[in-house]
């Protein structure tokens, strides 16, 4: 445990060592990711106001503060992608990471995790500005802003969880770029990503409930924009961990077969 | 313990200088097959292969059996593509044999123990493992942290090993501004903090100068020394092995041709001896007397059969005006590209 | 014409070239499918909460759609991956090859690549663009289509300069990967009409980065919104950017050629 923990801690130091010289590249991409919120905030803007101020109960206010929210929870979602995985089967680089005494997902995890840690810093003066322009309305209990610091974690495990089962889909056949893009597509409309789940339908809703989709995007910023119950807070984080559990499972079992056919074919 | 092809028995008793036979890494009869795909050109052919595909089986690795004793470090020669790295991969852990028997350190590779992965280490002369923009420190830290190693023994190790290869300076530089040589010795300082006791280095000098090569060969051959660690080399480079292995195992379409010393190899392979010999009155014809590798003015090369080779001798001294003749061996490269091409014709 | 038929070397290699990956297109296809559902369930979406944004209606904001993906196509078949070579060259020093051919090196660095599978997007967009059009309620004359084509002409030669701007100068400080999200990310504005942003993004989209007029703009010619003056103001500024382009190439290459000297 203390030797994980080790590892974890250096892993992390190195991936905020490595992303901190990158800071401006980093800074870059934060700014053409942030062009995606924007344009769904100023749309739904326009919904609202046309609509007498609001719609599916959310005014522009409350519209800006989800937006701006989901900036900081779309990048605790980034997490090594599925064509990284194709990459790194294929060029072996998979190889030298089985050589170690670890489980290579811990390495994802890990890293990751550390460059979290660069992202939350960068995205702070950027996050004031979109304030400044948008004026949310947001005013989190302490509750609220615990929860919301517990389910960014929980949503980037359940992606990381996600992605990885995606990406291994590489180690039986290669040009699964489509697969991923349906993947992504999903996730866009079913996640709360595009737009608030309650804006959706009946029938989307009740179908992205047995979906994981959710406890990523939507959940995360809607308990911090107050927009849930104390119960539904709380049960959400169980959700969260549910979702994590299968995760796992279904991680170990397709890594297993995985590495079967790999140390089989070689590469 | 597995039998033992009565093959292997003879090459151990020939072997006099292993230290003891307890092996370390034991090879039995350990064969890797693929199945690959057949190709044929055409669209009509592809699309009928996108059906019903045609496999044809590639026998990579083809029943080989060897031992490697602790503290020896062997020289594992053939050319691309015979069979070298998939040995090196299934010993390392990486592949899953098809048939037979590996055991390194008593422990079956494929299921990569954590107490095995521990004591071994894969060095590949094209790979890096290092983080790219971070000095090299930052990397052998994180290496301490996957292989757990106790603080003091890591800082003790990787001083040393730092100091064997001079790399004071380097250390606090991001890998990404180090030369191909420099960034090969930090690799290779962090593939060996963990002082693993078996070491499967392929082509660690793979595009260094010669300096560099040696500078490496002297690190590997030092850490043998120093701890007792078994090594298992693959290069392109016989002045590597020269150096450094007394033992070769020569691997040629996924078989064995020669395990054992050096020296025996060329004893053994090559058939062919070379005149080199210098004439007193300018150029003659030499062609009766054998194969003319060379012939510059009144300096000439000759290729013989080994056992013709003091007849011709003889005949050259009395028949022609001789200043000067030597009779050498010919170089390793060349007896291992004719044991190849031998082989290919064989095949 | 000698430069025309120099483009049209470099295109025919490109698409020989692709002509070797079959299986791109059908994933192509695909991926342009998907993106296309992914943008009509967002339209849907809005329009199943309102009747009008902010005065465009459906089908005049499905012509909007169309206009964007015919472009992005065009951005991604033609403009981009030579752009990107280009930053690759820069980078890598291997400019050199260009600037040594006894042609105009913009030419030759604009025309190199050529992707050709990317064309789906295009015929793709055009078919929602007829789709939408069918769907509007006024009349489409001939004029419209003439202004709707040169619209989309100039709205091209803008990106194009824009994204040659981004590539001479900004090379030193990102890598390409950032670059194209960074340009990708600002694009996807177009998917609605600038109209709707604030002012503020509304200029920035409009003269600082020309999406409004690759993509508002002609689909204004569509929905019988554009008016000669800023058919002739996109003119002037197309005409603006592209000599204010060829400057910043100049310096960018006189900068290179000093760099590694």
């Amino acid at each position: 445990m203390k030797r994980y923990l080790d590892f974890y801690l250096t892993n992390m130091k190195t991936a905020v060592l490595v992303e901190f010289q990158y800071r401006w590249a980093n800074y870059f991409y934060m700014i053409g990711m942030i062009a995606e919120p924007v344009i769904y905030l100023v749309v739904w803007s326009t919904v609202a106001e046309a609509q007498g101020g609001q719609v599916g109960g959310y005014t522009a206010g409350s519209f800006a503060a989800y937006y701006i929210v989901w900036t900081l929870v779309r990048n605790m979602n980034i997490v090594f992608t599925p064509y990284g995985w194709e990459e790194r089967i294929q060029r072996g680089r998979l190889s030298m990471e089985l050589l170690r005494p670890i489980h290579p997902l811990h390495n994802d995890v890990a890293f990751f995790a550390g460059w979290k840690l660069v992202v939350i810093v960068l995205w702070l003066p950027l996050a004031a500005f979109l304030a400044w322009i948008f004026k949310p309305t947001l005013q989190p209990s302490l509750l609220e802003v615990g929860v919301f610091f517990i389910a960014i974690w929980g949503a980037y495990l359940i992606r990381t969880m996600a992605l990885s089962l995606l990406g291994m889909i590489t180690f039986w056949t290669t040009r699964v770029s489509a697969i991923f893009e349906m993947y992504f597509a999903a996730e866009l409309v079913l996640s709360g990503r595009l737009v608030p789940m309650s804006l959706m339908p009946e029938w989307v809703q009740r179908l992205a409930g047995f979906l994981p989709f959710q406890w990523t995007f939507g959940y995360p910023i809607e308990s911090l924009i107050g927009a849930l119950t104390p119960g539904e807070l709380i049960g959400g984080l169980g959700m969260q961990a549910l979702w994590i559990g299968i995760g796992i499972l279904l991680v170990n079992v397709v890594w297993r077969f995985g590495i079967r056919r790999f140390s089989a074919v070689g590469n | 313990m597995a039998k033992i092809p009565s093959l292997l028995v003879v090459f151990q008793r020939k072997n006099k200088h292993l230290p003891k036979p307890i092996p370390i890494i034991h090879v039995a009869r350990l064969s890797k097959h693929y199945q690959v795909p057949v190709r044929e050109a055409g669209l009509r052919q592809a699309a009928r292969a996108l059906i019903q595909r045609q496999h044809r089986t590639v026998k990579a690795v083809d029943e080989i059996s060897f031992f490697i004793h602790p503290g020896e470090v062997v020289g594992f020669l053939g050319p691309n593509g015979a069979g070298k790295t998939t040995t090196l991969k299934m010993l390392s852990g990486l592949l899953h044999p098809t048939s037979g028997q590996v055991r390194v350190l008593g422990y079956e590779p494929h299921r990569r123990q954590r107490a095995f992965l521990e004591q071994i280490t894969l060095v590949m002369g094209n790979r890096n493992q290092l983080a790219w923009d971070l000095p090299a420190l930052d990397s052998f830290e994180l290496q301490r942290a996957i292989y757990g190693i106790p603080e003091h023994e890591y800082r003790q190790r990787r001083d040393e090993f730092i100091a064997l290869l001079d790399l004071q300076d380097l250390v606090h530089k991001p890998v990404r501004n180090l030369s191909l040589g420099e960034r090969m010795k930090m690799e290779i300082v962090g593939a060996l903090l963990h002082r693993p006791q078996v070491l499967f280095l392929d082509e660690p000098t793979i595009g260094l100068d010669v300096t560099m090569q040696r500078r490496i060969r002297t690190f590997i051959s030092e850490y043998n020394r120093r701890y007792g660690a078994s090594v298992m080399l693959t290069s392109h480079y016989m002045a590597d092995v020269e150096a450094l292995c007394k033992r070769v195992i020569v691997i040629h379409h996924g078989r064995i041709l020669y395990d054992g010393d050096l020296s025996g190899l060329v004893e053994r392979f090559s058939a062919y001896k070379t005149i080199n010999l210098t004439l007193k009155n300018g150029p003659v014809s030499l062609e009766q007397y054998g194969e003319v590798v060379s012939q510059e003015g009144s300096n000439a090369s000759l290729r013989v059969p080994k056992s013709e080779t003091s007849r011709i001798t003889s005949r050259l001294l009395t028949e022609q005006a001789v200043a000067d003749l030597t009779v050498v061996d010919p170089p390793i490269e060349d007896v291992i590209e004719t044991v190849f091409n031998q082989q290919a014709e064989a095949a | 014409m000698r430069l025309l038929s120099l483009a049209y070397t470099y295109l025919r290699v490109g698409i020989l070239n692709e002509l070797q990956y079959r299986v791109n297109f059908f994933i192509q296809i695909l991926q342009s499918l998907i993106a296309l559902v992914v943008g009509l369930i967002g339209l849907w979406l809005v329009f199943d909460h309102t009747t009008d944004l902010n005065g465009w209606t459906q089908p005049e904001l499905l012509a909007v759609m169309g206009v964007f993906i015919l472009m992005g196509g065009l951005i991604r078949a033609a403009i981009q991956p030579n752009m990107m070579r280009l930053l690759d060259d820069v980078q890598q020093g291997t400019l050199d090859f260009a600037l040594t051919k006894p042609v105009d090196a913009q030419v030759i660095v604009s025309v190199r690549e050529f992707r050709l599978w990317q064309v789906v997007d295009v015929i793709l967009g055009l078919g929602v663009v007829v789709a939408a059009v069918l769907r509007l309620e006024s009349r489409f004359t001939l004029p419209d289509l003439l202004g709707f084509l040169i619209a989309l002409a100039l709205g091209g030669v803008m990106i194009y300069c824009f994204w040659l701007m981004l590539t001479s100068t900004a090379f030193w400080i990102i890598r390409v990967y950032e670059l194209v999200n960074l340009f990708e990310g600002l694009y996807a504005a177009g998917r609605w009409p600038v109209s709707i942003y604030p002012n503020w993004l509304r200029f920035g989209l409009t003269f600082l980065i020309p999406v409004a007029f690759a993509v508002t703009v002609p689909a204004e010619a569509l929905t019988g919104r554009l008016t000669p003056l800023t058919l002739l103001g996109a003119g002037l500024l197309a005409a603006g950017l592209f000599l204010l382009a060829r400057l910043v190439w100049r310096l960018g290459v006189r900068n290179y050629s000093g760099a590694s000297a």
